[in-house]
């Protein structure tokens, strides 16, 4: 029953789904962090209109299943504007906009917390309100926001399993991902549940070994006086 | 060509805080019709009963509340013209605050130097001389690459004073700065100041620290519910203010203090 | 060009997402309680408790369903032949892991003096924690479930992957049969007024009930 296990092609779809698991995923949280930020400020410093805008993009991107948005960025979206985009790209970006979502309010509620006082400090040494949240507000906001973007990253990739249903493969072989190979597998060599037991274990190791190196990473850039307000 | 390094004209400001239920507004005077002139050199004190307004009024001067009305000015320039540049004008102010505010992700000398190297565009080296001078002068050579956390409040609040004083500023207003400190810690502060006052340094300060007024003010204003009610040197309020309000503030002030 | 009845069969799918995630988040509370309180008061056993969450954190729910229907299905047909069961026990127990930080959360909130009040008043551990942290520890925790659930409706599209015709799946069978996309942007929508007003009430409910408390 093992055969499977020893078989290098099981591997090679291995390597496969577990670096495309990957990559879509750091990337999502990546991207989602960059345009968190532009949401955040946006959100505190726009006018009425760009808050509006931001709150239905907020909306719809958190108030629904990631598993809709991805059929929606892979299907509606060229067939409604009637362009022809590459699936694997649509893929990244929906990702990408999805956590961007999320991570607006983490930002937000990181920048928040220093906001008042250390904006203030800033403008009083003569620095420009933009000037202020770069070189002040933000990476204080980054720091205390660390564990936040972590746990984003553990939800995304969880979420990562439903690119095996949509239609999309990143390699020849048809893999998209590393749900995508426990379900190959178990087609091709009839076996299930270990299958399922060791990509479950796969996830686990990787989800929690990365946990593991950004927390050691956040207590390291931690800076004594910066911390997330526990909130109760 | 002004003598004035600063002057407020009739500066009027008025804020309005939430309550607790709905609808609920307070409404606050903090500033009715003040004016003030400060020349070269001048060391002014303001002081006067909590949530009179004094704290705002400074914060006004240094158009980190904007005026709902009156003239603000640092030298020629009017700072309360629309389309002024404020960023550059409060740059040559130094601003010192009674909860210090330091830059929390950076050092001491970190913090010193931001304004030099991101405001006055300095390179490097000399931001960085210049940060060790004004950090020199406040005597906390010992521990330039410690974060804000890890400072005691009296180390901290003279690190702000370096911070104020870095850029060389045509003024430094003081918002009472040794107020949210510990009793023992304040003593440093106060020499510091001191010593500044020696040099010539222009300042305004807000504060409650009344032997420290004595020794080195040289104008004292009694400011209470928005306005200035009294002006004059220490030696006019510590023996015998015109008005009742200011003899009133004062004799209680004195009981405090001599016992 | 647009069918009515094309919209129903959308719709029809509501009952079950609401039934799954109902179920699911009642499962995940009557899981999750007992395990917070287990994790801060009887120190023992937190590590259990522990690893509990981080399997919960590390595994994707899909994967879980996988295993438990396909994986389990063929030997323990009873429950895990059934689709709707196989849901509900994998998002409950993902919920539970999810609501007992919720719950640690508020009772680190709350603080020592209720339970040390409780005791010194002759109530043992356990009946200290269930007359007086329970009640608090759910108005503590208003806004941490409100986005718990709906949580669970989004992911209640997970039930896609066994072939129950919730909302998404029949979006799927509208794309193949009628070949037009835009349901899916449809269901989305569904999804959001499905999302939006729980969460907003709840946050609302747990406002007032915080103000009546006096916090």
């Amino acid at each position: 029953m093992t055969y499977w296990l020893t078989d290098p092609r099981t591997w090679t779809w291995i390597l496969q789904g577990l670096s495309a698991t990957v990559a879509i995923t750091l990337f999502g949280v990546c991207l989602g962090l960059l345009l968190g930020t532009l949401l955040a400020i946006g959100d505190l410093y726009g006018g009425k209109v760009s808050k509006g805008i931001i709150s239905v993009y907020v909306e719809f991107f958190r108030g629904s299943p990631l598993f809709v948005q991805v059929f929606i960025a892979v299907y509606a979206v060229p067939a409604l504007f009637n362009i022809r985009i590459d699936h694997n790209f649509l893929a990244f970006l929906v990702f990408g906009l999805n956590s961007a979502g999320y991570q607006k309010g983490y930002v937000k509620g990181a920048m928040q917390t220093v906001l008042d006082d250390q904006m203030t400090a800033g403008l009083s040494v003569g620095m420009s309100k933009w000037q202020t949240l770069r070189h002040v507000i933000l990476p204080q906001a980054y720091r205390i926001v660390i564990p936040a973007w972590t746990n984003e990253f553990c939800s995304l990739t969880k979420s990562s399993s439903v690119l095996a249903y949509v239609g999309i493969s990143f390699f020849a072989s048809g893999i998209s991902d590393l749900t995508s190979v426990g379900i190959a597998v178990s087609y091709q060599q009839f076996v299930i549940l270990p299958v399922w037991i060791v990509i479950g274990l796969i996830y686990l190791a990787w989800i929690t070994g990365f946990s593991k190196i950004m927390d050691t990473i956040y207590e390291k850039k931690k800076i004594p006086g910066i911390d997330l307000e526990i909130q109760s | 060509m002004t003598d004035y390094v600063m002057e407020a004209k009739h500066v009027f400001k008025t804020y309005r805080i939430k309550g607790e239920k709905k609808g609920d507004v307070k409404v606050v005077d903090a500033v009715k019709d003040v004016s003030l002139q400060i020349r070269k050199g001048d060391i002014k004190l303001i002081f006067g009963p909590s949530g009179s307004g004094k704290s705002t009024f400074l914060r006004c001067m240094a158009m980190l509340d904007i005026p709902d009305s009156g003239e603000i000015w640092l030298g020629d320039e009017c700072l309360t013209k629309p389309g002024v540049d404020l960023n550059k004008a409060r740059a040559r102010i130094g601003f010192v605050f009674q909860h210090i505010y330091l830059f929390k992700h950076l050092t001491a000398i970190g913090n010193v130097e931001l304004a030099l190297r991101q405001v006055l565009k300095m390179p490097k080296e000399d931001a960085r001389k210049r940060a060790m001078a004004a950090l020199e002068e406040v005597k906390v050579t010992d521990c330039i690459n410690k974060y804000p956390a890890q400072l005691s409040g009296g180390q901290a609040q003279r690190v702000g004073i370096a911070r104020a004083i870095a850029r060389q500023p045509d003024i430094i207003l003081l918002d009472e700065p040794t107020s949210a400190l510990d009793p023992e810690l304040t003593g440093e502060v106060i020499d510091t100041l001191r010593d500044l006052a020696h040099e010539g340094t222009t300042m305004l300060i807000v504060s409650h620290e009344m032997p420290f007024a004595q020794e080195v003010a040289e104008e004292m204003i009694f400011y209470d519910e928005g306005h200035i009610i009294e002006t004059g040197p220490p030696s006019l309020f510590f023996n015998a203010p015109n008005t009742d309000r200011a003899k009133q503030f004062m004799t209680r002030i004195i009981n405090r203090t001599t016992r | 060009m647009f069918d009515w009845n094309h919209l129903i069969f959308l719709l029809e799918g509501v009952p079950l997402t609401l039934s799954i995630s109902l179920i699911s988040f009642l499962v995940g509370i009557a899981i999750g309680l007992p395990l917070a309180f287990t994790r801060v008061y009887e120190k023992e056993i937190s590590f259990v408790v522990d690893i509990y969450e981080k399997v919960f954190r590390g595994i994707p729910e899909i994967v879980l369903m996988l295993l438990f229907f396909f994986g389990l299905g063929p030997f323990f047909p009873t429950p895990f032949n059934n689709a709707f069961f196989v849901v509900c026990f994998v998002l409950g127990l993902r919920s539970a892991a999810n609501q007992s930080q919720i719950y640690r959360g508020a009772i680190r909130g709350i603080g020592d003096e209720q339970m040390i009040a409780g005791t010194s008043v002759g109530l043992s551990k356990w009946r200290s924690i269930w007359h007086i942290m329970v009640p608090q520890v759910f108005t503590f925790s208003t806004a941490g479930l409100g986005s718990e659930y709906a949580l669970l409706i989004k992911d209640s599209a997970y039930v896609y992957v066994l072939a129950l015709l919730d909302v998404t799946r029949r979006a799927d069978q509208l794309r193949f049969s009628t070949g037009d996309y835009t349901w899916y942007i449809i269901a989305a929508i569904i999804y959001i007024a499905l999302t939006f007003p729980i969460a907003f009430s709840l946050d609302k409910w747990g406002n007032r009930r915080k103000k009546k408390i006096g916090l």
